[in-house]
């Protein structure tokens, strides 16, 4: 899994390549987490993501329960066939704010 | 006609990074039974799981237990066996969260339920067996 990071505005973008999964989820984490505190909005990036298991999707939802405590903002775009499967096998797509591109979720604040 | 059963045995480390192995086998094998890519991607994404809870639960993430890993697919589908030597599970503590709850555990549970159609824990003296069955549901 790889991960990146860029500013967009007053916006961090994190983006995410590969496989989430047990061993890969805390490193997610820990970088969700801490690039949180940088900025009052987070955007995540799911395009290029291949797998994401059950502890991807409970990190996602931790972070996003982070961001509500904190009054920031936290979103996710370009969810991939990969990711929109397991968000429909758990059900927790209408708990996150989904925009399909990059341009919807800046603008989404 | 009736096709040879397909029959995957495999001792895997209690490591997360076999995890991506086993993924890599499972979906072809899914795939060889018969089932799509959707079918496919969710049989792999239950093994997954099934395989995440033992390395938390029954190893509580030591990478040096052993698990036993067994499919055998035929016509009508795949059972899947998971032996380990670990702590044995706790049947009051396995639970799937509820639906569309926004709490992040129990998730794992919930997915294997959901997509294979039995599901097993049992403590035997050879080891914590987890036994999964699911049916190729076939289109005319």
């Amino acid at each position: 899994m790889k991960i990146s990071i860029r500013d967009a505005g007053a916006t961090k973008i994190v983006e995410i390549e590969g496989d989430v999964d047990l061993g890969t989820s805390p490193d997610l984490r820990r970088t969700l987490f801490e690039t949180l505190l940088e900025a009052p909005k987070l955007a995540l990036n799911l395009a290029a993501i291949r797998y994401i298991d059950s502890s991807g999707i409970a990190t996602l939802i931790e972070v996003l329960k982070d961001s509500q405590r904190r009054n920031k903002e936290f979103v996710l775009f370009g969810l991939s066939p990969a990711v929109q499967h397991v968000f429909h096998l758990t059900h927790v797509v209408r708990i996150f704010q989904v925009f399909q591109t990059e341009e919807e979720a800046l603008g989404s604040a | 006609m009736t096709s040879p059963s397909l029959h995957l045995k495999v001792v895997l480390p209690s490591d997360p990074r076999y995890l991506p192995v086993v993924r890599g086998a499972i979906s072809p094998l899914a795939a060889a039974i018969g089932w799509d890519e959707s079918g496919c991607r969710e049989i792999t994404l239950a093994l997954d799981e099934a395989l995440a809870n033992i390395i938390r639960h029954a190893y509580h993430g030591r990478p040096d237990g052993l698990i036993e890993l067994e499919c055998r697919g035929s016509d009508d589908g795949l059972e899947v066996t998971l032996l380990d030597h670990g702590d044995p599970p706790d049947k009051t503590r396995i639970c799937a969260r509820a639906i569309a709850c926004d709490q992040p555990g129990g998730l794992g549970t919930h997915i294997i339920k959901d997509v294979m159609d039995t599901v097993s824990y049992q403590a035997t003296p050879a080891g914590n067996r987890f036994v999964a069955t699911k049916r190729l549901r076939k289109t005319i």
